[in-house]
């Protein structure tokens, strides 16, 4: 703006500006009175000297907040450790999936068998009630819910800056929590009473578990959604001609890739139940998938064999604590096999898995070797969802509540 | 001639244009009776006029066949949704009693144990209090003693709170585990009853017998028709909001536990409130009524059971304490008042009952407030849920609602050992399960249509389709795209207190004297239908149809 213009309008930001530059260059007025009483021989002394109070020196006041602040994460932290511990969480995956997960745990794989008994019990079909309410259970945790929360952003691949609206929805986790939970109140509901009451039903319990694997600690902290347990360890009849799947050879990939080092950690495992609890014994865990809560590390899309991987070392954690609270920490060969059933389900796909734990001695890939027997890839349903305005669920799949029922009954 | 011009110009002007002659009028044959047949004489007063615009919309809102339309409807006069009272589940100021009874309209009964109508399950509950006991027992030894973990916490409210709330979730779901897993066998509803964890519950409606705001006064101060209404009550539109920590519903109703007949006992009384809700402590916000029982319109099990709340914001965390024993006893019985009449307007709006159209029928709940330890039983009946301004005196229905104290399920836990277990508690409880529901002998839904009940009934595509969607962004309450609008700060110094910019044009809705909030939900541009999308071979459609209600 020229300085010549005229500001013959009045404009509010014109104005405010004029005003903050008039107000901020405030110059008091020289009434000459200093020079007069100068000239007399009068000592002038500025008023305000005499007014103003000594600034009070107030102490710090330590504030106590609503809730006590963590300590800060550096060397005086009470958990801190110079060696690293490799960690993983059940929010991240490993690198190589079950090949990795194979290796870490020592587990030999028989693919896409599980033991007869189970095998067994699935076979023995549902009353056509259940199925009803299974589908009533499907409905609601797809589409009945009235969660109404933002739903991951969509991107297009072609035109990757393009804004779609932000839809309102279930979220992946509420919808899962609603599905597992229902099923297993299904399973309780129809089995025996003397069954469900030996059993005991938590959720959203951790178990940690620290070990050492060729002079590196590893540690695998995992969520079991559900936690089944019951009052005495559940075990399983095995067949013996079962081939098996051998622990492969990782090279050139070292078995601690996409395992980010860790400082602050607990050298102790831990099982959720305490040993006073009569029924601690683990029985099945419920693992869920959630599409927006598990990554890898390097950003890439979660592939299928990092999934089924997580099956395997979620099933040794929880395993290997409760073998840990046993046996005590430094327990290698265990006396006993322990077993333990694992779910892992995004809402859709269900994979089955019981774990032999035979060695927490995971060095190498000779010796006693640890036995994972799996089922994966079951559907439940196709599609759950409004379509144009109506509630829809497409192919229904009844075989897999045979497979949670015989995994709970067994 | 001139107009046939313009007709080869614009063809369908013709279709417009009226032709000036005139038809001769059919004589009508039988145009006299043998008694002369009056007009109804209409009260022609303001007040009557207004008060029978009113009743069309009742009436209009009560022939919408779907649940969906009629939520939209009853949002339809409100562009930025209703300036609600807010009532939350948990919030409960001071001395909040009256307010809680009048607007849910609750007559509350204390009580020591429950009433009479549970009295013929006395011996089943006996027999599944002696075989769930010892299960209970380790339950709630487990859950406060047995099990290493950490509750996941916010800053939202006090942690103890949080924690409290968290631990009695976790012995509610062993609990009702136990007691469900017991009753299968015995009770058909129990196996097909769906158990919710979190529900989302919300409740609206029209309170009215309450004192107008201060704007409304002056408002009505400036027009001399209005001068001796100054002080008339006004509507307040009241939403609820809560998530009880696991609830139970199945297909059918639970049996009324007092005759129908018996809501219009004069006995039955309820506190007049007409102070404003500020003075009590509840405030306004701005919002789409919505009613939501835990589910979407269309799921099977629409009527409630059993609903667990939990009570960590009574602790001293979280409640003043100078507010007393009394006063906190009062705030648990606010709380399901709140939350029993909240699930069941919701369920009875699934019914097709709205604020404006009365309940036909008694709903009933079971309401049980619980920290793990302390427990108090509530047995709630709906007899009514129309108390807007037109019927809040003249509707002589109350609700009624049977309460408890908190009670001590156990005394301590000691070396692992529950001591005290109070059997009469669970067996309070087990009955509450024990409460068959039973199918009723008269029209559940007698103001939904017959083949069309809720949106996803409709056979047209788009029209279903619309419908969906815009139900479901209603009731979400997502912010709008737009901010409000609003007389800034400035604005109200420089231009409405001292009328120093006189000069400048006047564009601002309060110097048009529009008031922007005075906008209908429709009032709005369709989306627009880009030339390309337009159908073939040539359509002049620009913009998409919309399904709005029409009242």
């Amino acid at each position: 703006m020229r300085l010549s213009q005229v500001l013959n309008r009045q404009h509010i930001g014109f104005m405010f500006k004029k005003h903050w530059v008039v107000q901020g260059k405030r110059v008091p007025i020289d009434s000459g009175v200093e020079d007069i009483l100068k000239a007399k021989g009068i000592k002038v002394e500025d008023a305000l000297e005499f007014v103003k109070e000594e600034p009070i020196q107030q102490e710090r006041i330590n504030i106590v907040g609503p809730y006590e602040p963590s300590p800060p994460l550096d060397e005086n932290h009470p958990e801190y450790k110079t060696r690293p511990c490799f960690t993983l969480k059940s929010t991240n995956v490993l690198l190589e999936g079950i090949s990795q997960a194979q290796v870490l745990t020592k587990t030999v794989i028989a693919e896409n068998k599980l033991p007869p008994k189970i095998e067994e019990l699935a076979e023995v079909p549902a009353p056509a009630a259940v199925h009803e309410n299974i589908k009533k259970a499907i409905l609601s945790a797809n589409v009945f819910d009235c969660e109404q929360e933002k739903l991951p952003k969509i991107k297009d691949k072609d035109r990757p800056a393009y804004n779609f609206p932000r839809i309102l929805g279930i979220t992946d986790k509420r919808r899962n929590q609603i599905l597992t939970n229902r099923l297993l109140q299904l399973v309780e509901k129809t089995s025996d009473s003397e069954v469900t009451q030996s059993k005991y039903v938590v959720n959203d319990v951790e178990s940690h578990t620290v070990f050492d694997k060729e002079d590196e600690l590893i540690q695998f902290q995992d969520v079991s959604h559900i936690l089944v347990t019951s009052n005495k360890p559940v075990v399983h009849d095995l067949d013996k001609d079962v081939t098996f799947k051998d622990i492969p050879d990782l090279y050139p990939v070292k078995h601690t890739v996409t395992l980010p080092p860790e400082h602050f950690y607990s050298e102790t495992s831990k099982y959720p139940i305490r040993p006073s609890v009569s029924v601690r014994h683990p029985h099945t865990t419920w693992l869920h998938y959630n599409n927006t809560e598990v990554k890898n590390i390097y950003e890439t899309p979660v592939r299928q064999d990092q999934i089924l991987g997580r099956s395997l070392t979620h099933a040794f954690t929880v395993a290997s604590a409760y073998a840990k609270q046993i046996h005590g920490e430094d327990v290698k060969d265990l006396p006993e096999p322990i077993y333990i059933n694992c779910i892992q389900t995004d809402g859709q796909k269900y994979h089955f898995g019981v774990l032999e734990l035979n060695t927490l001695n995971v060095d190498g890939s000779e010796g006693t070797k640890n036995v994972w027997y799996s089922k994966n890839d079951l559907k439940l349903y196709d599609s759950s969802r409004y379509f144009g305005g109506m509630p829809v669920l497409e192919n229904y799949n009844n075989k897999v509540y045979g497979y949670i029922n015989a995994l709970y009954n067994c | 001639m001139y107009l046939n011009r313009v007709h080869r110009t614009f063809p369908k002007l013709k279709k417009i244009i009226t032709r000036p002659q005139s038809q001769a009028a059919l004589a009508e044959q039988n145009e006299y009776t043998e008694t002369p047949e009056y007009p109804p004489i209409l009260d022609m007063s303001l007040k009557a006029r207004k008060l029978r615009e009113r009743e069309a919309l009742y009436q209009k809102i009560k022939e919408i066949n779907t649940v969906e339309e009629k939520q939209l409807a009853l949002n339809m006069p409100r562009y930025y949704g209703w300036k609600c009272v807010m009532l939350n589940e948990t919030q409960i100021p001071y001395n909040a009693m009256p307010l809680v009874q009048y607007y849910t309209r609750s007559h509350f009964i204390p009580v020591d144990k429950l009433p009479d109508y549970y009295n013929e399950t006395d011996e089943a509950a006996n027999v599944v209090v002696q075989e769930i006991k010892a299960l209970v027992e380790e339950a709630i030894v487990i859950e406060n003693e047995g099990i290493d973990r950490d509750f996941p916490v916010t800053n939202e409210s006090p942690i103890e709170t949080q924690k409290e709330n968290a631990l009695a979730k976790s012995i509610v779901k062993q609990i009702n585990r136990i007691i469900t897993n017991n009753l299968t066998d015995k009770l058909d509803h129990i196996l097909s009853s769906q158990v919710d964890i979190d529900p989302r519950h919300e409740a609206f409606w029209f309170v009215g017998g309450v004192d107008p705001p201060l704007e409304v006064q002056y408002w009505r101060k400036q027009y001399k028709w209005l001068r001796n209404t100054i002080n008339d009550p006004i509507d307040r539109p009241v939403q609820y909001i809560g998530t009880p920590m696991l609830t139970l519903r199945g297909k059918l109703p639970l049996k009324p536990i007092i005759p129908y007949s018996e809501a219009e006992n004069p006995e039955f009384k309820v506190p007049q409130f007409t102070h404003r809700p500020k003075t009590a402590g509840y405030f306004e916000k701005h919002r789409h009524g919505t009613n939501i029982p835990g589910y979407w319109p269309g799921d099977f099990d629409e009527f409630g059971l059993i609903s667990y709340h939990g009570r960590g914001h009574i602790r001293k965390e979280a409640r003043q304490q100078s507010f007393g024993e009394q006063d906190n006893l009062e705030a648990l019985h606010c709380q399901a008042l709140k939350a029993s009449f909240g699930w069941l307007l919701a369920q009875a709006n699934y019914q097709g009952f709205t604020t404006y159209n009365d309940l036909i029928y008694p709903l009933v709940t079971q309401t049980v407030i619980t920290n793990g330890q302390l427990w108090s039983l509530y047995a709630y009946q709906l007899n009514t849920i129309e108390m807007h301004n037109d019927k809040f005196d003249s509707n002589p229905k109350n609700n009624v609602c049977f309460g408890t104290k908190p009670l001590k399920l156990y005394d301590t836990i000691e070396n692992g050992k529950v001591q005290g277990l109070n059997e009469d508690v669970l067996k309070m409880l087990v009955k509450f399960y024990l409460n068959t529901p039973e199918e009723r002998d008269h029209a559940m839904k007698p103001y939904l249509g017959k083949e069309e009940q809720v949106v996803a009934d409709i056979e047209d595509d788009n029209r279903r389709s619309w419908l969906e969607s815009r139900y479901k962004h209603l009731v979400s309450n997502r912010p709008k795209h737009l901010l409000l609008p609003e007389v800034y700060l400035w604005e109200k110094i420089y231009k409405i207190k001292f009328n120093t910019r006189f000069f400048e044009a006047k564009r601002r809705p309060f110097e048009k004297d529009i008031n922007p909030f005075n906008r209908r939900l429709d009032d709005h541009l369709p989306p627009y239908i880009p030339k390309v999308l337009r159908q073939y071979p040539k359509s002049r459609k620009k913009f998409e149809t919309t399904y709005y209600p029409k009242v």
